[in-house]
């Protein structure tokens, strides 16, 4: 089942540098003073970035049967997105510690 | 037994339904591991979070020094991944030597990012910092969250490397064949793209600034 | 679809030797009888633990010897303390919905049955499967094993609700190394239904023999498989839940304890966690959990009622599996609904309130699709089936509950009440239970090659079934009256009227535990004097009626099986097997 051979390993060199070069931005990012709220939104951005491109290149998702990428993807977000459900308790407990 | 040891023992091919994956099983079933993996992680990252934000306090322990450290084992963990693809490639080009050596090289980084990692954990034990003590007087939970979340990912590494040392040792020994690395490959990409949440999350999101 | 053929792979002989061929097998019918086995012996502790409550919440001061042989602190003189009564509570809880609920319809039924309803040989990953169920067996142990220690089984319900499943010992009896056999117990669950869900998975996509489509496969294996995915998602949450819950006991973590708790007069240690985020955790993966109880059940129904009624199903293949794949989706988005009463914010408890009425739409489909299908049947009143109608008619009955309690306003009232005992014993336990006898006494033969004894099969149907309305109904009935649930005597003034109420409850638990021993009795006699089964007794259509009782170990004797149509092609007493050549007559 390799038939995945659409890349050269120059060309994976080349993602995984990509890769750290977005690490690089990452950490400048977290010294430029940026509020908490817009550092971590950069940083789940990125992170997110580099997640997909790694699912896509190195874990070659891209050169799989499409059905992999429609069941993987939707499956995870499905869990992650529900998971956000917990904020709204998250923040009241916040107010209440503050409140007392 | 399989499907396929099924067609040896009877001498005739079965006829099966084709794969909507057209992939091995054991591929697939990776694959299936590594959505519910991800979750796993991810409850705990949710954790972390909704710590975080009940938490007042919350403190920034981490000076240039620790977040240099994280630069380092994030290199590490990244090219330990093109190691690993390198290694496929040279195990379904049916290059034994080179394959061996480039599983030798992912294994090698996977130990040192997981002894640059224990270092800091030591590091940090040694300052006071515990599961449930805080020795800069912020709030506790920031020990409990560090360990236990970066304990997990750390877990994963270390299984990966001894997986990975087994599946050498099957490739060497003709029983293992390049999907089986290309599946445990597979893992260990996961295994590094977590860490890319891992690290901005609780390391970077605690950068004293 | 284009063909694929198997690629050749290294030579198994059938495993020789008492150890390989039925302890450490490999064999997915083996392991699918261990698992039946498990819940069996799970079903048997379970039921005999709820009749120790119910004997204590009729008669008080009635000794029970059993127990008081069992922990002479828990119940000195054989009354269970308070406190013991809710490790009976939790205990009973734990079983019966991980170890038999979980386990017995999907792991014992489905291995058994799965691969041989695709046409494979074993499932997707032998060794996998055979670990799944010796960790799942480790995790049982553990969890029984909280009986025999000093301080006895943990008490803090099968939800492990914190902080008081959180703080330790110092909680009360029982809080110490019970709960911490627990949450190993349930950690070592949890990995073992996610190998088991991966191989479910992965079986039925890959393993298909010629001619299995989508469309054809048999409805028990398409429950089992949207089964599996429900499974994977929700026991990947559960299983770090449980990991944050051990650390808390044992790690000295605050996750889940919030600061300031005095217990028994002791000032804990522990700020800053949240025992709202422990529930919305455990109930993130213990509402799909109930569905994960209940989709078998549906599927085992809809794959057993049409061999019965002799017609296909109405809407056919599609509507009953659309069905189950939308509650198997929107089981993930309706928690909350446990937690009206916790403290939660009370805008997400609108935000789980809607799609807790919104899921009943696709419930409410497949339960009509089985009352609708009866219509016009030449239908065989066999034991299995009357299951099959005492599911439908307890999933109704239950579900009617279900109604009153997705609202916050009126849930407020009935939360802690019976009336959710009532509820879920119906909905999510003995739905499930009737299911899964429709299952046990429709493979039987194929299992063990022989027939149960359909008189005695009937009679146990008709006992229990009159039996559980009266004890699960009546419970409905105390929790209108404002009877709370966890306790272990009725003291207060306004229950004192309800004792003889509990007292008939208690009697026809009692009898409805004493009609499982014709089951149990029926199961043994048959298994060793029971008429020998034929390949096909039931005139069934699907794989596993099409090789012999039981299957040799290859499951199809190296024969190719290719299909031709699918599972619901009755008409009367005429039937086309899937692998016929024959005409459809159904236009399945």
């Amino acid at each position: 089942m390799s038939s995945n051979q659409e890349l050269s390993m120059g060309s994976y060199a080349g993602i995984v540098i990509g890769l750290m070069i977005i690490v690089g931005i990452e950490v400048v990012l977290t010294y430029q003073h940026l509020s908490v709220r817009t550092l971590l939104f950069a940083l789940l951005c990125l992170a997110s970035l580099e997640a997909f491109v790694g699912v896509m290149y190195l874990m070659h998702v891209k050169y799989e049967n499409r059905l992999l990428f429609w069941t993987i993807f939707p499956a995870t977000l499905f869990v992650l997105v529900l998971l956000n459900y917990l904020w709204p308790d998250a923040y009241r407990m916040a107010r209440m510690s503050l409140g007392r | 037994m399989s499907q396929s040891e099924l067609t040896m023992s009877t001498g005739h091919e079965v006829l099966m339904e084709s794969s909507p994956y057209g992939m091995e099983k054991k591929k697939l079933g990776m694959w299936i591991f590594i959505v519910s993996d991800a979750c796993t992680f991810a409850t705990f990252l949710f954790g972390y979070g909704y710590m975080r934000v009940g938490s007042q306090n919350w403190g920034t322990p981490f000076e240039f020094s620790s977040i240099l450290n994280g630069i380092i084992m994030t290199f590490v963990l990244l090219s330990s991944s093109l190691s690993m693809l390198a290694a496929v490639r040279a195990t379904q080009a049916g290059q034994k030597a080179s394959a061996n050596k480039w599983l030798g090289l992912t294994m090698l980084l996977g130990t040192v990012f997981a002894i640059l990692h224990l270092r800091e954990w030591f590091k940090m034990i040694g300052e006071g910092w515990r599961l449930f003590y805080n020795p800069l007087g912020g709030a506790a939970q920031f020990g409990a969250c560090f360990f236990s979340v970066t304990g997990l990912h750390l877990t994963h590494v270390i299984s990966g490397v001894i997986a990975l040392a087994f599946i050498a040792r099957g490739y060497n020994q003709g029983r293992y064949d390049s999907s089986h690395v290309e599946t445990a490959g597979l893992y260990w990409h996961f295994v590094d793209l977590v860490w890319m949440f891992v690290f901005p999350l609780m390391y970077l999101m605690n950068a004293a600034r | 679809m284009h063909d694929m053929t198997a690629h050749a792979a290294a030579h198994h002989a059938p495993p020789q030797g008492f150890i390989r061929k039925y302890v450490f097998s490999v064999d997915h019918k083996v392991i699918g009888i261990q698992y039946t086995a498990l819940g069996l012996v799970s079903a048997f502790i379970g039921m005999a633990l709820s009749w120790a409550m119910r004997i204590h919440l009729a008669w008080p001061t009635a000794s029970i010897p059993f127990l008081g042989t069992l922990s002479p602190n828990g119940a000195p003189g054989g009354v269970p303390t308070p406190e013991y009564y809710l490790s009976l509570m939790t205990m009973h809880g734990t079983i019966m919905a991980f170890f038999l609920l979980t386990a017995a319809p999907m792991a014992g039924f489905g291995n058994f049955m799965l691969p041989i309803h695709v046409g494979a040989a074993d499932m997707a990953f032998p060794r996998l499967n055979m670990a799944s169920f010796w960790v799942t067996f480790v995790g049982f142990v553990l969890a029984c094993a909280t009986f025999f220690i000093p301080d006895g089984p943990p008490l803090s319900g099968w939800t492990a609700y914190a902080p008081l499943s959180a703080v330790g010992a110092v909680a009360g009896p029982g809080q110490g190394w019970g709960q911490n056999l627990w949450g190993l117990s349930i950690a070592l669950f949890c990995v073992a239904s996610l190998l088991g869900a991966l191989n479910f998975i992965v079986t039925t996509i890959d393993l298909r023999t010629k001619g299995m489509t989508l469309s054809r496969l048999p409805l028990a294996t398409w429950a089992w498989f949207i089964n599996a995915w429900v499974s994977l998602l929700a026991f990947a949450v559960l299983l770090p839940t449980c990991l944050l819950l051990v650390l808390d006991r044992l790690g000295g973590t605050s996750f889940f304890i919030p600061g300031g708790l005095v217990i028994n007069d002791k000032m804990l240690p522990h700020s800053g966690g949240s025992p709202l985020l422990f529930q919305h955790l455990f109930w993130f993966f213990g509402h799909p959990e109930v569905y994960i109880i209940i989709l078998p059940a549906f599927g085992i129904v809809a794959h057993v009622m049409p061999t019965f009624t002799r017609k296909p199903l109405v809407g056919g293949w599609k509507v009953i599996t659309y069905a189950m794949a939308a509650i198997g989706g929107l089981s993930f988005v309706v928690w909350g609904h446990h937690m009206f009463v916790s403290g939660m914010s009370p805008y997400m408890a609108m935000v789980f309130s809607v799609p807790t009425l919104i899921i009943t739409i696709p419930s409410v489909i497949a339960v009509l699709v089985f009352a609708f299908s009866l219509y016009g049947a030449n239908m065989r009143f066999t034991t299995p089936m009357l299951f099959c109608l005492g599911f439908i008619s307890l999933f109704i009955s239950g579900g009617i509950g279900g109604f009153f309690l997705a609202q916050p306003a009126v849930d407020s009232y009935l939360h802690a009440t019976s009336f959710v005992v009532g509820h879920f014993h119906f909905t999510m336990g003995l739905s499930a239970v009737f299911a899964a006898f429709a299952g046990f006494y429709y493979w039987f033969p194929k299992m063990w090659g022989r027939m149960m004894n359909e008189t005695l099969g009937k009679i146990h149907f008709w006992l229990s079934f009159v039996l559980v309305y009266c004890v699960f109904m009546t419970l409905h009935l105390m929790g209108l009256t404002g009877s709370v649930r966890r306790y272990s005597q009725f003291v207060a003034d306004f229950m004192v009227p309800l004792t003889p109420t509990n007292r008939f409850i208690t009697i026809a638990a009692l009898l409805l535990g004493a009609t499982q021993f014709i089951f149990f009795y029926n199961v043994i006699w048959s298994r060793f004097k029971g008429p020998k089964a034929a390949d096909n007794p039931w005139q069934a259509t699907t794989l596993e009626w099409d090789t012999t009782s039981p299957p040799p170990f290859d499951n199809f004797g190296g024969r190719q099986m290719t299909v031709y149509h699918g599972p619901m092609e009755y008409d009367g007493d005429a039937f086309v097997m899937q692998t016929s050549t024959e005409k459809s007559i159904a236009g399945t």
